[in-house]
């Protein structure tokens, strides 16, 4: 028992006074020394030989002193901090080798770290709504209806809701992003969101002031609306302040009530909404399509979503019961579905595919960064075998030798950190290339703590197992000693191991050779679209939109008289040489052309071309800069004929009419849902053609119809046009007003409207391009990080084989070849291994091309001369690569190598 | 060299401990006394390892078989002194009597007939 305790207390003295015992230790030592000199000296020895027996007899005083230590049990702080100086003094040593091989895993780990968090954040983490998982999207498929629309009419919503047993609850909404906050001295542009008053309770969300809706609450017009207002425009705009709970605010000239405040964390139907109006959903004039109203539901206890589904389909026929001016037949026509998915998978599954690619892209990027560190480690342990071997040999144990490795290797890992934090910095900013409006959700995505994590986590494991893969190769070669110490490079490793090696490499070659070909396709596409013709001037404009509110604007005539006045006001600006309104420009999305206007030639209604409408003032071409081609432009009177007056595109008119002059010729509007009625129009005049939102799709169908100020002879239906005038743009050409200017005529005309996207119609064109230009900037960063990878795997390859062949080398030069034709033996070793590499990198470029063709423009993706540049490009960077070993490899001195043998 | 004669036999490894131990029960001392009296009292024929007996030593010291103490030496300087505890001589009677069971063994071995 005694000894026990002793032992105890022995152990923790060595360990909290191991400087003292360290010092005891060395004056021990010294002391042994000295007594052994003395004992030589006494047998005759000189003092030199004396001393020298002494050391020798005393052994591998490295060993000793490590075995001490062990036996002491202190050894690992003490170790730890030794390797840590071996580390970095070795790394110091090589820099280019630290930096290859930290900036490799820096951006293998934070492009792995910045999918891993998108992934998590999109797919996996659980949406930010009570019991989320029985949240269900309820959409309503209609056969043929373009962009896959899953919309709800309100006879069908109304039917659905008050009929489901499957489902708890069922709400709808729809969003307008054109609505004006117009209170106080500065109106502002904001997104509303009309949502039944059942949703909030569903969604599970509790106002941060005030209360819900009510049930019967409606936003039927009138005063005193209830709203309810985000918090943050609550606080931008309302100081924060609960008082505002039961006052009145202005929204779109009408006066609403807010009632609640909801958190910041509540984003539905999407994060841009500050105002939520209570929807009613009253059925007017009952019909199956023609839907607007995206509904969400909460499953009922024990309900699945297949039940639901099964449940709500059977649901459809007895729609005409309840509303029977929907005959029976209409609905079997329309061929409706219902369908019923997990709100969860609704909302991410346009996604899951590209990101899971992306995913998987990434993980192999990971791998082969970490095969190439791993590479370069074992060629590290290669060149500091002569120095591992003597360590060896002095008596440092092979596990002491273990451990510097792997601390070598988290030494690199944890600098790797500080790059992999930018570069997942770097893929979250731009979201590698996704829009928030293609991925929900992702604005909520950032470099967060999990992200820092698990860089910092990644970057430690991946680094130790990196140095112990290094470390295993050295055990294993541990016989070698004598060798190494005589200076002999006998490289081998195993046969099956070096062709992964070089297969791994010749993989990157081909990986960087077809981003290299993809990025230089892009790079062509993106001059060839800053040279297209666009059909109009963008230079020397100027462009703003407003949004006019419906009362008191509601009548076209009213709207119509104040785009008037506005032109009038506008021209008169100094420097202003031209003002027109329209609806849209070319290159904005509203301007893509839609199922809902299919225009055909009267008489001949199966050859209906879906278009783009736009509504425009007389001076509009020649203000954009598009050319008439034919016929007139519109005139005072042209709403008022009969049928009502249009210019067409001229795409649209060989589309409809081929060769044939169309002027004078009828089109009808046709839709392929009931609630449309069809209306007749008569072309006046051809427009030249104008590229919809992308530049790329080239020429697109449009209609024009006339924006006048002689509006009030409108007929009587106002569905004659696609749009009432409420919601214009206006375009100046000559020199452009500023936007402060802009905003003053604005105010003039109406103090409660704020001017929106104020801009040119280049920045539109800018944008346009964006598209291309964001995918060619990352595609062009992750070639340049492919090539960088490519070069570390090649350098170290080659090395690597370089270094097994210096006998040969040795022997050659021996028996005289020249140091040239040694440099060409290592460049030709680099050249065959990135050749491999380079062929199958043109075959995926050829085959990959495919799926970049909807970003081409003008140019094929087989071609020559992209891919004939990148095949350059990486030879030369190969053998750059292969260069250092070359040189190392002709300087090698046969006479070493040769006494080795 | 005196230490390169051919019959200088290395110690076995494990039975450094004992030799340790039965050496320090004869009287306390320093770590070079230690390996030279081991060596005297083997008439040379045992060889200390010089660098192995200082681990050996703190492993004893651990296991509380032996005690240290700092000392001055006949000729005035300071050295590390070893000297057995009561548990060291406890452990020195048991390691005595596994290597003679391990000797009388061997031996037996040894001297079967074919």
């Amino acid at each position: 028992m005694l000894h026990i305790v002793r032992s105890a207390i022995a152990r923790v003295r060595q360990l909290f006074g191991a400087s003292r015992l360290e010092r005891e230790q060395d004056e021990e030592f010294a002391f042994h020394l000295e007594m052994e000199i003395a004992h030589n000296k006494r047998l005759g020895m000189s003092e030199a030989d004396a001393r020298r027996a002494a050391l020798l007899a005393f052994g591998g005083r490295e060993r000793f002193r490590e075995e001490t230590r062990d036996a002491r049990g202190v050894v690992l702080f003490d170790n730890l901090a030794r390797d840590l100086r071996f580390a970095l003094r070795r790394i110091r040593r090589a820099p280019g080798f630290a930096v290859g091989a930290i900036a490799t895993l820096g951006i293998g780990i934070g492009a792995a770290a910045g999918i891993g968090t998108i992934v998590y954040g999109v797919l996996l983490r659980d949406l930010p709504y009570h019991d989320s998982e029985t949240l269900v999207r309820v959409g309503l498929l209609t056969p043929g209806l373009a962009g896959n629309r899953d919309l709800h009419s309100e006879a069908t919503y109304s039917h659905l809701a008050s009929s489901a047993r499957s489902l708890s609850a069922m709400a709808a909404y729809y969003t307008n992003d054109a609505v004006n906050i117009t209170d106080g001295d500065e109106p502002e542009r904001i997104t509303v969101a009309m949502v039944t008053p059942n949703g909030f309770p569903m969604l599970g969300v509790t106002p941060i002031a005030g209360k819900l809706f009510a049930t019967m609450d409606t936003a039927a017009r009138g005063e005193a609306i209830p709203v309810l207002i985000s918090e943050r425009i609550w606080r931008r705009r309302y100081g924060g302040d609960t008082a505002i709970i039961g006052k009145r605010i202005e929204v779109n000239r009408g006066g609403r009530i807010v009632i609640g405040v909801l958190p910041h964390s509540f984003d539905f139907p999407h994060p841009d909404v500050d105002v939520w109006y209570p929807a009613s959903v009253p059925v007017d004039g009952p019909s199956i399509g023609g839907g607007y109203l995206t509904v969400v539901g909460r499953l009922a206890q024990g309900a699945s979503a297949e039940r639901a589904e099964a449940e709500l389909n059977a649901l459809i026929p007895s729609i005409s019961t309840r509303f029977p001016r929907i005959t029976p037949d209409e609905i079997e026509r329309s061929q409706v579905r219902v369908t019923v998915q997990s709100l969860k998978s609704a909302i991410v599954a346009p996604v899951r595919g590209h990101l899971v690619l992306l995913g998987i892209m990434v993980g192999v990027v990971l791998l082969i960064a970490c095969t190439n560190v791993a590479n370069l480690f074992l060629l590290r342990a290669e060149q500091a075998r002569q120095e591992t071997a003597i360590a060896i040999s002095l008596g440092a144990s092979r596990v002491a030798l273990a451990q510097r490795f792997v601390t070598e290797g988290l030494l690199l890992g944890a600098a790797s950190i500080g790059v992999a934090i930018p570069a997942a910095g770097v893929a979250l900013t731009t979201k590698f290339g996704f829009d928030a409006r293609d991925i929900p959700r992702l604005h909520e995505i950032g470099v967060g703590a999990d992200t820092v994590a698990l860089i910092v986590l990644a970057a430690l494991v991946l680094g130790a197992i990196v140095g112990a893969t290094a470390l295993l190769r050295a055990a294993s070669r541990a016989g070698e000693i004598g060798d190494a110490l005589r200076g002999v490079g006998r490289v081998t490793g195993s046969a099956p191991w070096r062709r992964v090696q070089r297969a791994l490499v010749a993989a990157q070659v081909a990986m960087a050779c077809a981003l290299l070909v993809s990025a230089g396709l892009l790079g062509r596409s993106f001059m060839n679209l800053g040279r297209a013709p666009l059909g109009f001037e963008p230079a020397g404009t100027m462009t703003f939109g407003v949004s006019l509110p419906f009362n008191p604007y509601g009548p076209y005539a009213v709207a119509a008289a104040f785009h008037a006045r506005m032109t009038d006001r506008l021209s008169e600006l100094p420097g202003v040489t031209g003002v027109a309104s329209a609806m849209n420009f070319p290159l904005t999305s509203s301007s893509t052309p839609s199922q809902e206007l299919r225009i055909a030639p009267v008489g001949a209604e199966d050859l209906a071309v879906a278009s783009a409408g736009n509504l425009v003032a007389p001076r509009f071409f020649e203000v954009m800069g598009i050319p008439l081609l034919n016929g007139r432009t519109f005139a005072p009177g042209d709403l008022r004929a009969t049928p009502p007056n249009v210019i067409i595109s001229q795409e649209l008119a060989t589309q409809l009419f081929g060769t044939a002059d169309p002027i004078g010729r009828q089109v009808v509007r046709s839709s392929n849902l009931r609630a449309n009625r069809p209306y007749t129009f008569q072309v006046i005049g051809v427009a030249g053609d104008v590229p919809a939102a992308r530049i790329e799709d080239g020429p697109s169908p449009v209609i024009y119809m006339p924006l006048l100020r002689d509006g009030d002879g409108l007929p009587a239906e106002v569905n004659v046009l696609p749009y009432v005038p409420r919601w214009v743009s206006y375009v100046m050409r000559g020199a452009p007003p500023t936007p402060a200017t802009i905003r003053r005529v604005v105010r003039e005309m109406d103090p409660r409207i704020p001017p929106v996207n104020i801009k040119s119609l280049e920045a539109n064109v800018a944008e346009a391009t964006a598209r291309v230009r964001l995918t060619m900037l990352l595609l062009g960063v992750a070639a340049a990080a492919a090539l960088m990878l490519g070069v570390v795997g090649v350098y170290s390859v080659v090395s690597y084989a370089a270094a097994g062949r210096l006998r040969e080398f040795g022997v050659r030069l021996a028996l005289g070849d020249t140091a040239a034709g040694v440099r060409r033996l290592v460049l030709r070793d680099g050249l065959a291994l990135a050749s491999a590499g380079i062929v199958a990198g043109v075959v995926l470029a050829l085959v990959g091309g495919r799926f970049l063709r909807s970003l081409l423009y003008e140019v094929s993706p087989t071609s020559p001369r992209e891919l004939t540049a990148a095949v350059l490009l990486l030879v030369a960077v190969t053998l750059l690569a292969a260069l250092a070993p070359a040189l190392r490899a002709a300087r090698t001195d046969p006479a070493v190598v040769l006494r080795g043998e | 060299l005196a230490r390169t004669t051919p019959s200088n036999e290395q110690v076995l490894q494990g039975t450094l401990d004992l030799l340790i131990l039965k050496t320090l029960s004869l009287a306390p001392m320093h770590g070079w006394g230690l390996t030279h009296r081991i060596e005297q009292l083997s008439e040379d024929a045992l060889q200390v390892g010089q660098g192995s007996i200082y681990p050996a030593l703190v492993r004893l010291e651990q296991r509380g078989w032996i005690d240290t103490e700092w000392r001055t030496t006949e000729n005035g300087r300071r050295a590390k002194y070893y000297s057995l505890t009561t548990a060291g001589r406890r452990a020195l009677g048991q390691e005595l009597a596994s290597w003679q069971r391990f000797v009388s063994a061997v031996s037996l071995v040894i001297a079967a007939e074919a």
